[in-house]
């Protein structure tokens, strides 16, 4: 399947509410593995469905390759039914009155391929994804993990060159939707299909994506691979959206800046003199450390001392909750730590792992250089 | 030196260029909404339905306003000037208390007075059904339904048939028959009527509350209780506040139904000149006065308007209430004690009352040759399937008597043509109203199609004479064809017919029919292999609510049919009419058997609860 380009693309309901979707630029390249990630109601799911042509767009185009599939524009619309995609809806839409076999089928028999070639078409499909001994129930005799695995098949039936997913592991427990992961992974690279991917879940783009693109609020944070996106959030949006637990942001520019803001501000504008209009910055939880004995602290980190006010076992790593007077931390340490709530402990950040946000809430990205080469010296 | 920062890319420079133009904006939406069958068929049904609902009701409301055909001497303007002669002889004129104002005080008295009634006994029942240990209460809650089930004049007739006293000619009532003379305020007028129209629509009551009971999520109550509220406390502050929107709207509903009712103030009311509305309308319009009908129509039109608008918002109050708990929903019960019994026994009286008692008086009734005497040789099967009988007309039993089966032939045909077109127009409506991408037409669909329902049948029914009892441009006239009595049946159903089909659809969701898209369907393929087999229950249940209630309609017909055209109920009627009691009584029966066996067919069929056909 060719590029898909999203150019300015727009979709709001009704005149005179916000734009669910408004001005998106997307590339999807053939072969990819995307997920669109964001909070509830960023507009990841309207994306999806304008790409399927579920959802009329209200201005700009989608095109696939070269061929123009919607445009307000120029008053094009090609209709779901003829772009030649799958989609799995989040509530998988199965058809509750064919059986498993039939709502494979259903898209081989609208495209009036023989008998033989269908039978033998559904066969595998229904192999690949164990669903071959289900095949004359009916969707409501199956369970959720199964209903989902027959909602893909009835996709892959027809071997779209491009896979949409609606969110379709949110209805499965933990243990069938980290089994579920790793057969979209074994799909995507069998079928060597397209699959663009909606959710909300960070570990689930996290894990399975080449590209992640980040939404809030209609319009496209980031894209990125998964470990640019984590590393060099673009904003602080997708900086404190993605990561567990959150990363802790110290707020620079507010008239009443916490103490340990304070410090922060002090630290670098005493090393760094040409950093100007920083509004705040992210220090991820894993990157701090922490120390009761002052001199091993690392030289030329980023630091301070406050209270340990809560020690929070995760099962094989632990949250520990720091507070001085007015502030508090979050950091995560994968040793057992040996400190007593209420007892004072130093902390500390190495300089290339702070992530400096302007004003506007966007990353200074020159910090990034400065910073890294502060800590090699 | 601020730093620029990596993601705040400067403004795509073509912004104005993508911004499309309204010109673009409308092609793009036209060429999506055209390119399906749905907005056609969208605009087809909202022009059928403008002219079947909408245009009678600005008919009747103009002929209030216009002057009438016999009255151009009179009021020296020609046929159609505007007037206020109408307005004034109904709200204004010395008349205006026989033809409006005292039928309305007689509404509203009966209206407040079956309302307090079946909110007592419903209420109680309600309780005793979902919240107590009362003996036999699955039973109960299906047989208290019942009455519902039944035409409401059907209690009527049984009323008369063991209250009716020497004021009226005819057989006497049981009563009578055994020498005790009732007076006229227990066998005709308000008192009869209050309490029948109470039996009649407690079930309402049953129903709403019973079921807002059952859904209480009972961890509300626990919580008062935990923190100390004593039973009577959680009931008043916690429990009621909480059903009220509930109570209010059965209320509503209740009122809503009393405004149109026609059959039982018809019969019970007429002999001691006993009028509502409806009644006066009915008269008006069997006396050609079409102006005043068409006023006391406008303001039957307008006091339903007003009611179901104040139910709307109540609807819209309840929400802010949901209290339907997952976990919590209500499962306990209240031990009754040595009260369990006189529970059971206050249950039973109802039933026996609402039910037992008027089936059976009717049934004897049709068995019996001289009323209330129960000697073995005054029983008979002649009112039945006897021959040769000795009256003027209607020489054999009700069976024989080809008018039955022509009645019967007119029911099934006009009656089962009207719902198989309304439950499939209903599923069209439902269809376009959820997916056509033309917000206004699916807007207009669901209001106009929704009109009837504000409006009483009978005055719907005046409608529907005042439009089609001329011929108008193509339209012939209609008065006296089983067309004008499809028409105005399908109008009268569309309510229903297209709520059950926008329910339907909604619940049905848009994703399976997307999923067919999306694999390749095109709209006739996905209608055919997705829509219509999945929605063939509620198909089904579309089409057999509106016959039953259809079945068991008097209104319409009453005003809409002539002899040629009688249906079952007006057959009935004319009976009661020229005082053939026993064969009345046998029709009414027929009527409500078949009323009650379709009613539980429906349910089996759909394996719904009959909560959600309450409004047919």
């Amino acid at each position: 399947m060719p590029t898909i380009n999203l150019n300015g693309a727009q979709k709001n309901y009704g005149v005179n509410s916000a734009n669910a979707v408004s001005d998106l630029d997307l590339e999807i390249r053939d072969g990819e593995f995307m997920c669109l990630l964001g909070p509830s109601g960023c507009g990841k799911t309207t994306t999806l469905r304008m790409i399927a042509g579920l959802e009329n767009l209200s201005g700009g185009e989608i095109r696939i390759g070269e061929r123009v599939v919607d445009s307000v524009q120029e008053g094009v619309f090609v209709p779901p039914e003829k772009r030649e995609m799958g989609l799995v809806f989040q509530s998988y839409a199965l058809w509750p009155h064919m059986t498993i076999e039939r709502n494979t089928d259903f898209g081989l028999r609208l495209r009036k391929l023989p008998k033989a070639e269908r039978e033998a078409r559904v066969e595998q499909v229904m192999q690949a994804l164990d669903i071959a001994k289900y095949r004359d129930r009916y969707p409501s005799q199956l369970s959720g993990g199964q209903q989902q695995r027959v909602a893909l098949a009835r996709m892959l039936a027809v071997n779209p060159g491009v896979l949409l997913l609606d969110e379709p592991l949110s209805n499965l427990d933990a243990r069938l939707r980290l089994e579920m992961r790793a057969e979209l992974k074994r799909i995507h690279k069998e079928f060597k299909t397209t699959i663009v991917f909606v959710t909300h879940d960070q570990w689930e783009a996290m894990t399975l994506a080449t590209t992640i693109a980040v939404m809030n609020n209609g319009t496209l944070q980031q894209m990125g691979t998964p470990n640019e996106i984590y590393d060099r959030p673009a904003n602080r949006f997708v900086a404190e959206f993605v990561g567990s637990p959150p990363i802790n942001i110290l707020e620079l520019d507010t008239s009443d800046m916490t103490d340990i803001a304070r410090e922060a501000a002090v630290f670098l504008s005493a090393r760094h003199p040409s950093l100007k209009g920083i509004g705040a910055i992210g220090i991820r939880p894993e990157a701090i450390g922490y120390t009761a004995d002052k001199a091993q602290i690392p030289p030329g980190s980023f630091g301070g001392e406050m209270i340990v006010t809560g020690v929070l076992p995760t099962g094989g790593s632990w949250i520990l909750e720091l507070r001085s007077d007015n502030n508090t931390l979050f950091l995560t340490t994968s040793v057992l730590p040996r400190v007593e709530p209420g007892s004072k402990t130093h902390f500390y950040a190495e300089t290339s792992a702070l992530h400096v946000f302007d004003k506007t809430g966007m990353r200074i990205s020159e910090a990034d250089a400065l910073l890294r080469a502060a800590a090699i010296n | 030196m601020a730093l620029i920062s990596e993601a705040a890319k400067a403004p795509p420079a073509t912004d104005a260029v993508r911004q499309p133009t309204a010109w673009q904006g409308w092609r793009y939406r036209a060429k999506v909404a055209s390119r399906e069958p749905t907005t056609l068929i969208g605009l087809l049904t909202a022009l059928l339905f403008t002219y079947l609902i909408a245009v009678p009701i600005v008919s009747i409301v103009l002929d209030a306003v216009r002057v009438q055909f016999g009255h151009e001497r009179r009021l020296g303007k020609d046929i159609g000037d505007l007037t206020t002669y109408y307005l004034d002889r109904v709200f204004m004129s010395p008349v205006s208390v026989d033809l409006f104002w005292r039928p309305l005080f007689n509404t509203l008295t009966v209206a407040i007075g079956a309302i307090l009634l079946s909110l007592v006994i419903g209420g109680i029942l309600a309780w005793l059904i979902s919240r107590t240990d009362m003996f036999g209460r699955r039973w109960f809650a299906t047989a208290l339904i019942v009455p519902y089930m039944l035409p409401a004049w059907t209690f009527a007739l049984a009323w008369t048939t063991l209250f009716k006293n020497r004021t009226v000619g005819g057989q006497p009532g049981w009563f009578e028959a055994m020498g005790l003379t009732p007076p006229d305020w227990v066998a005709y007028g308000r008192f009869p009527i209050t309490i029948i129209l109470a039996l009649h629509y407690t079930p309402f009551v049953l129903l709403l509350f019973g079921s807002a009971l059952r859904r209480f999520d009972s961890q509300l109550e626990d919580s008062a209780r935990i923190l100390g509220a004593r039973r009577y406390q959680v009931a008043l502050k916690i429990i009621l506040p909480l059903m009220r929107p509930a109570l209010l709207s059965s209320m509503v509903l209740i009122f809503a139904k009393c405004l149109g009712e026609f059959g039982v103030p018809y019969v019970l009311g007429l002999p001691v000149k006993f009028e509502v509305l409806s009644t006066s309308l009915f008269r008006s319009i069997a006396s050609r006065q079409t102006g005043v009908a068409g006023v006391v129509a406008a303001s039957i039109m307008i006091i339903g308007i007003i009611t179901l608008m104040i139910d709307a918002r109540l609807v819209r109050e309840a929400r802010r209430f949901v209290t339907v708990g997952s976990k919590g929903s209500m499962n306990r019960q209240n031990r009754l004690g040595n009260m369990r019994l006189a529970a059971t026994v206050f249950a039973a009286a109802i039933f026996v009352l609402s039910v037992g008692l008027p089936l059976m008086t009717l049934f004897l009734s049709t068995v019996m040759k001289m009323p209330a005497r129960f000697t073995l040789d005054n029983f008979t099967l002649d009112y039945w399937i006897g021959t040769n009988l000795n009256t003027v007309a209607l020489q054999t039993g009700v069976l024989l008597s080809p008018d039955l089966w022509s009645a019967a032939k007119n029911t099934l045909t006009i009656v089962g043509l009207a719902s198989l077109t309304s439950g499939i127009l209903g599923l069209l409506v439902g269809y376009v109203v959820i997916r056509t991408p033309v917000r206004a037409l699916s807007v207009y669909l669901r209001q106009v199609t929704f009109l009837p329902y504000l409006v009483p049948g009978i005055a719907f029914a005046a409608a529907y004479l005042s439009l089609f009892a001329v011929p108008r441009g193509p339209m012939p006239a209609l008065y006296g064809t089983v067309t004008i009595l499809v028409l105005a049946l399908i109008a009268d159903q569309m309510p229903y017919a297209s709520r059950a089909g926008i329910s339907a659809m909604t619940q049905l969701g848009k994703e399976p029919e997307e999923a067919a898209q999306i694999a390749g369907a095109g709209w006739f393929r996905r209608m055919i292999s997705i829509v219509i087999p999945i929605q063939k229950g509620s198909l089904v249940t579309g089409v057999l609510l509106p016959f039953i209630s259809g079945i068991k309609g008097l209104s319409l017909f009453v005003i809409l049919a002539v002899p040629s055209t009688d249906v079952l109920t007006t057959y009935s009627l004319r009976l009661v009419d020229y005082h053939y009691t026993q064969a009345a009584n046998a029709v009414v029966l027929m009527i409500a058997a078949i009323a009650y066996l379709g009613t539980l067919a429906a349910q089996k069929l759909t394996k719904t609860n009959l909560a959600e056909g309450l409004g047919s």
